[in-house]
């Protein structure tokens, strides 16, 4: 950016505040990048180890729900030993159910990061281009503002996003029939 | 054998609804969003109707709505099955003409519970 050179002392403080800006911005946007590496290096593993559940939930459910038709057409009297396998099963699919939602916790996480660090990008970019008048005040606090602006703009869509995302954990599992 | 429509748009949600139902004798058919869900119930008759709420191509909201505009599903139960808990989404879904509203993650011996129920 174009110095403020032989400007006024203001002139050069409202510069060097801009380029504060600049720099909290873009360490900031660093840091995000590395939550999001982290967070997507999280979805992975979690990914994987509910994709190996799955595959051993699968192959022990289909057994017992074919095993239980066989036993109910040839009249065999294992309802209760199947009862017992099935209700470990059935917690099993409590658990498996939570692995799916914080799945998508983890997805809603990683947009709001996204967008973000899309904000930060767009307010560092407002510093690329030269100003017209380096030594005048006016335009670095207008491009200061014009940064802040954006950020203030991410954070709000942050919040935007949380508060529509927000699921009461006391309702977990709640029935309201109408 | 009664048949039960379960539409997610996760797999292992529908993994989980589908063992629970099968494995107490239901039959269950599967769709991934609302779109597939009313082109399943349409052509299969279905005894209820398990949905989400939040699906790419059609909600489980717009679901109920359409289904209900169907001489055959007038009176067919209808359950949202979602993470969304909120009041003002309940009432929504009892305007639409949802049966009932459970909240994600399910208790399985309580979704068979319901299920027996408004099957009755």
């Amino acid at each position: 950016m174009n110095r403020a050179g032989n400007g006024s002392p203001e002139a050069k403080d409202a510069e060097q505040a801009a380029d504060l800006l600049v720099t909290v911005a873009s360490t900031l946007n660093e840091r995000l990048a590395l939550t999001a590496d982290e967070l997507a290096r999280s979805q992975t593993m979690l990914r994987e180890a509910s994709n190996e559940l799955m595959t051993a939930f699968r192959g022990a459910a289909d057994r017992i729900v074919a095993a239980q038709r066989e036993d109910l057409d040839t009249a065999g009297g294992k309802a209760d030993e199947y009862g017992v396998v099935l209700d470990h099963l059935y917690r099993a699919v409590q658990h498996l159910q939570s692995h799916d939602l914080v799945n998508q916790l983890i997805d809603a996480q990683k947009m709001r990061v996204d967008k973000m660090r899309e904000k930060l990008g767009e307010a560092i970019s407002l510093a690329t281009p030269p100003v017209r008048d380096p030594g005048g005040t006016e335009q670095w606090i207008e491009r200061s503002r014009a940064m802040l602006d954006c950020i203030v703009a991410g954070i709000q869509q942050i919040d935007d996003d949380a508060k529509g995302a927000r699921t009461d954990k006391r309702s977990a599992g709640s029935v309201d029939l109408f | 054998m009664k048949t039960i429509l379960a539409v997610d748009d996760s797999a292992t949600m529908r993994e989980m609804v589908a063992f629970v139902l099968e494995s107490a004798g239901y039959r269950v058919i599967e769709a991934e969003d609302g779109a597939q869900g009313l082109d399943r119930a349409t052509s299969t008759s279905c005894d209820l109707v398990i949905t989400d709420q939040n699906m790419p191509n059609m909600d489980g909201l717009t679901l109920v709505r359409s289904l209900r505009e169907l001489r055959d599903y007038k009176s067919v139960p209808i359950l949202l099955l979602t993470t969304e808990s909120s009041d003002s989404m309940k009432a929504q879904g009892r305007a639409a003409g949802a049966t009932g509203w459970l909240v994600k993650p399910f208790d399985p011996a309580t979704l068979l519970e319901v299920v027996q129920k408004v099957l009755r």
